[in-house]
């Protein structure tokens, strides 16, 4: 017998392409580590005054396949402010079979602030992405972070048919399991997607968590923010976290009202400008 | 297999009349009706299918799959997911209030030691006993099957929100029979779905339900405490 192979079954079937690392941390007179490995990459660039230490991160493969996997450690350390974001939406291509892994811990130390702000994260059909992001805060410390997805080209007019989209999240607060989440669709993804109770003909989806004081005010403010046509917006506090999710029709719409409500959020809570930095919009 | 005293555990235990207040929960339902969302026989069947097969249904069924017969630290693990993994504070309450009940009725009337143990850990880890926490550890405690008491929890689910539809939509008795008739294959599907899942695997992907959840706790008027 004689085992037929295809040059793609067979990079397909290769352990791992890509394993790119990434770990930024800050204290309260500025960096304090930075390690990367590709294709991962952070760039610092120079903010305006007010604004926390930036950490820009950049995925120099353009893309990401089956068996690549990506893992980021950020954190603010006691009484550091970071601010950690992607530049640009990242794309998870078709795979043969392997997953997709990202790996994102997030840690704010007692009198810290730490911003996770993302971009995109686009699902080609047939894409296989399993991501889990930890979020530990420390007692006295304050973190808003986000994930957002958006169920294939939709540019294009493609949808996603097949696949995994797994996103889950772990939140911790001074040590304590506070609140988790895990977003799991499978095999024939548009069941899940058209249903009514699952993501309505959604075409993107989005959240944002807020560890810190006055939790109830400020959901109360979220939800007085006036919402982008194409997009849903609700607010919660479950488990001492405030929970934000979107749903958008329109995926550019979706990203607007995220923009919006990430930029009052970061002012109310935290005396922060309140606008995303100029590489978001880019 | 499920001899006659299962049966009788799971009709007693799942049956309205079990006091955890079940009648009192519509886990979003109640703001898909007032969008119109869910607005006849047809639309609840959808929505609660979405529900079964993407939601609560998938999530709460493989937690239910992984406290039936975990001890030790292994249940630990489950009770702090379950109680942890609640999409917003109306979800979260529905699942912690109705596990106490159901762990207080059932330990009252069915003791045995090991819903005893449930609740020495619960309070120990200072968490609330999520409702699918609570009937599988009955389930299991009492010899009750995995597979039949899964079924017998999700048709459960289904029948609570096809019960708040007849009252907030409302529909007719009979359409809320023929609507609950209609998902039988679903929940078989949901639980079978369940019993073949990886505990990595577990999750729902049902935002919707989130987000009508969240509007609901701002609901004007409502009859429903979730």
């Amino acid at each position: 017998m004689y085992a037929v192979t295809s040059p793609s079954e067979r990079a397909a079937a290769e352990p791992s392409r890509l394993h790119g690392l990434l770990h930024v941390s800050a204290g309260p007179r500025g960096l304090r580590a930075l390690e990367q490995r590709a294709p991962l990459r952070a760039l610092l660039p120079r903010v305006p005054p007010g604004e926390p230490l930036t950490a820009c991160l950049t995925n120099t493969a353009g893309g990401l396949v089956g068996g690549d996997s990506l893992t980021v450690a950020v954190e603010a350390e006691p009484g550091g402010r970071l601010l950690a974001m992607a530049q640009a939406a990242e794309k998870v291509y078709r795979s043969l079979g392997p997953d997709v892994r990202m790996d994102v811990t997030l840690t704010a130390g007692e009198g810290a602030w730490l911003e996770w702000l993302p971009q995109e994260t686009i699902l080609f059909d047939a894409a296989r992405l399993r991501r889990r992001t930890r979020l530990d805060v420390a007692e006295g410390g304050r973190a808003l972070a986000g994930e957002m997805v958006v169920l294939g080209r939709t540019a294009h007019g493609e949808t996603v048919r097949t696949g995994l989209l797994r996103d889950a999240w772990e939140v911790r607060v001074g040590g304590r399991l506070a609140w988790m989440d895990a977003l799991h669709l499978e095999g024939d993804l548009r069941r899940a997607v058209d249903a009514s109770s699952g993501f309505g003909g959604a075409v993107a989806a989005a959240t944002a968590v807020f560890v810190g004081p006055d939790l109830e005010d400020l959901r109360d403010g979220l939800r007085d923010l006036p919402t982008e046509e194409g997009a849903m917006r609700g607010a919660t506090v479950v488990g001492g976290v405030l929970v934000a999710r979107w749903l958008g029709h329109d995926a550019q719409a979706m990203r607007c009202d995220f923009g919006r409500a990430w930029a009052w959020l970061r002012h109310r809570a935290e005396g922060l400008p309140e606008k995303l930095p100029r590489l978001w919009h880019v | 297999m499920l001899d006659e005293s299962g049966l009788y555990r799971l009709m007693t235990w799942l049956s309205p009349s079990f006091p955890v207040g079940a009648y009192t929960y519509s886990h979003g339902l109640e703001w898909a009706v007032e969008t119109g969302a869910v607005r006849d026989r047809q639309t609840l069947t959808d929505w609660v299918e979405g529900v079964l097969l993407h939601g609560a249904g998938r999530s709460d069924a493989d937690l239910f799959r992984e406290a039936h017969g975990a001890e030790g630290a292994a249940l630990d693990r489950v009770i702090e997911v379950a109680d942890a993994l609640r999409g917003t504070a109306e979800l979260a309450m529905e699942s912690a209030n109705q596990g106490r009940a159901f762990l207080t009725a059932v330990t009252a009337s069915w003791p045995h030691p090991r819903l005893e143990d449930l609740a020495t850990r619960c309070r120990a880890l200072e968490r609330p006993p999520a409702y699918p926490v609570a009937v599988a550890v009955a389930a299991s405690a009492h010899g009750v099957p995995l597979a039949p008491a899964l079924t017998a929890f999700l048709h459960a689910l289904a029948a609570n929100l096809v019960s708040a539809a007849v009252r907030l939509v409302p529909l007719g008795q009979t359409d809320g029979q023929k609507a609950q008739a209609a998902l039988a294959d679903t929940v078989h599907e949901a639980a079978a779905a369940a019993l073949g899942r990886d505990w990595d695997d577990l999750g729902a992907a049902a935002p919707v339900v989130d987000l009508f959840s969240m509007f609901h706790e701002t609901q004007y008027t409502r009859l429903f405490r979730s």
